[in-house]
């Protein structure tokens, strides 16, 4: 298995957030922490470990962790990242 | 919750007892991982102990495979639910690197390549509960699966077994690791079904 | 863009199409669907009467203009959930999906085109769901396909591909070819993409779609032609997803 394999694009989140943070999440912009680069959530890097993991497609670095719980959804958001949430 | 009349998924009839609550058994071995694969050169690779000790320890990849050798065969259990039966492995037992060294730590985070760590009580990695494993069946330990070596700590959940290690730390206060500190259960006991937080 | 909350609903197979040998169609009732973009997936939540329970997503297969959801699920060898859905399951059989889901890789014709669509193996599926769209609203925006399989018994809905009207369809067949086969017999390439065009400048909007490699191999070739990476969207079908 070649490491590319290892990872989906931030798209294959794209339930798990909707669900979580009640939006369409895979447009916003996340700018990194550590690099500093913008890029659209749908173009980071899913790992799923024991919960998921999305990393900066650039340097790598954690951007954000889902761990789901049985009663809960335990969430780390890094980075600077701008969401617009339409008002119904 | 309804049932998908005539699922079943991959899973293989086992002893019962020989599987921790929660659990289904799989034939196959899962690949999961936190982030990518490393492929540290083996002349660059080493593996240390440090932290709370007298003097940091290091063996070069050539060191780690002249200690004594160990093989076992182990029952390993992943939070995320599969467990797999009869896994061999061979490896270096953690008592073998922790001859000689001296520490007041009680804890231990154990470290990889990448940003993994993950955090375990010593007296959980020693007594011959645990192993540097670098060989899987017969063959040298794959990259997806944490080679060239990985922690292998059977009693606890998987995600303990640090795949890629190169170091463990010893400390005087215990410290939350990787997923330790994202909702999973700080101590990961199977057979108390420790996986998150509330359990 | 649909905002109805996603949740997990429970659905009846209403009917199971066979496709190849290896793949079916299932189609779906599911009661309040509220409306989908073609593109888009759904998670899909199977459990075993022991409680055991597998999740995996899939593409939409149908238009978002049709009555019916429809899923096209390729069966993996030693697969988890795939065997299940394209073997073992009958109308009539439940089980959850959660969706739409995916606002980066859909496609309506007000978006316009021209359209590249590029698909490696079960990777067609998403992109059928833009044809049929693009065929039930009648619209004029150039298409192309070109389709990546090991063998055109390895092709889903293939007559209905014939039937389609002006739509430019290339086939590459990388293991097995018929008889008399004239067509493309490798692994897509710069070669191929800049044949089948279009032009970057003509500013296609590409959508690629299969395994992972493929995905990456494919995107490379036409970011190395000159198209702009915010035109072309990817669905990568993980290594797990089985």
């Amino acid at each position: 298995m070649t490491e590319t394999a290892l990872w989906l694009d931030g798209n294959a989140m794209a339930g798990l957030l909707e669900e979580t943070f009640g939006a369409e999440m895979t447009a916003v912009v996340r700018r990194c922490q550590s690099c500093g680069q913008p890029h659209a959530i749908g173009k980071h890097r899913l790992y799923r470990g024991a919960g998921e993991v999305l990393r900066c497609p650039n340097c790598g670095d954690v951007a954000l962790r889902i761990s789901v719980l049985p009663d809960r959804n335990v969430v780390e958001v890094r980075g600077i990242w701008r969401v617009a949430v339409p008002r119904d | 919750m309804p049932i998908s009349r005539g699922f079943r998924g991959r899973r293989a009839e086992v002893d019962p007892t020989r599987v921790p609550p929660g659990q289904y058994v799989v034939r196959d071995f899962p690949v999961l991982s936190a982030g990518p694969t490393p492929h540290t050169p083996l002349d660059e690779w080493s593996f240390t102990i440090s932290g709370a000790v007298d003097e940091p320890v290091s063996w070069t990849w050539e060191e780690l495979l002249a200690l004594p050798t160990e093989s076992i065969t182990v029952d390993i259990h992943c939070v995320t639910k599969w467990s797999k039966l009869d896994t061999t492995w061979k490896g270096v037992s953690v008592d073998t690197l922790l001859e000689g060294v001296d520490t007041e730590g009680d804890y231990v985070t154990a470290w990889s390549d990448g940003d993994y760590t993950t955090n375990i009580p010593l007296e959980d990695l020693t007594g011959g509960q645990a192993w540097v494993a670098h060989t899987y069946g017969d063959e040298p330990l794959e990259p997806e699966h944490g080679g060239p070596a990985r922690l292998l700590v059977p009693h606890l959940y998987f995600w303990k077994s640090a795949k890629w290690v190169r170091g463990l730390e010893l400390m005087v206060e215990d410290q939350p690791g990787f997923w330790e500190a994202a909702g999973y259960h700080n101590y990961g006991d199977p057979w108390k079904e420790q996986r998150y937080w509330s359990d | 863009m649909p905002r109805a909350p996603i949740r997990w609903r429970t659905v009846a197979v209403s009917e199971v199409v066979d496709e190849t040998p290896e793949a079916k169609t299932l189609v779906l009732d599911v009661p309040g669907w509220p409306g989908h973009a073609a593109g888009q997936h759904v998670d899909i939540r199977l459990t075993a009467e022991d409680g055991y329970q597998a999740e995996r997503s899939y593409s939409i297969a149908s238009a978002p203009e049709d009555a019916q959801l429809a899923l096209t699920i390729e069966r993996i060898d030693d697969g988890e959930v795939s065997p299940y859905l394209a073997g073992e399951v009958r109308a009539g059989d439940e089980f959850e999906i959660r969706g739409p889901i995916g606002g980066h890789f859909t496609w309506r014709v007000s978006d316009g085109g021209p359209l590249l669509l590029v698909a490696g193996g079960s990777g067609l599926v998403p992109l059928m769901a833009m044809l049929r769209h693009r065929a039930d609203q009648r619209s004029d925006v150039e298409a192309r396909l070109l389709l990546s399989a090991r063998g055109l018994d390895d092709v889903f809905y293939r007559d209905e591909l014939a039937r389609l009207e002006n739509v430019a369809i290339h086939y590459t067949l990388t293991r097995r070819r018929p008889e008399g086969w004239t067509g493309y017999a490798r692994r897509v390439d710069v070669e191929m993409l800049t044949e089948v065009g279009p032009a970057a400048s003509e500013h296609p909007l590409a959508f690629v779609c299969g395994p992972t490699a493929f995905v990456e191999q494919v995107a490379d070739g036409l970011v190395a032609l000159g198209h702009p990476p915010d035109r072309i969207h990817t669905e990568r079908f993980g290594p797990t997803g089985g």
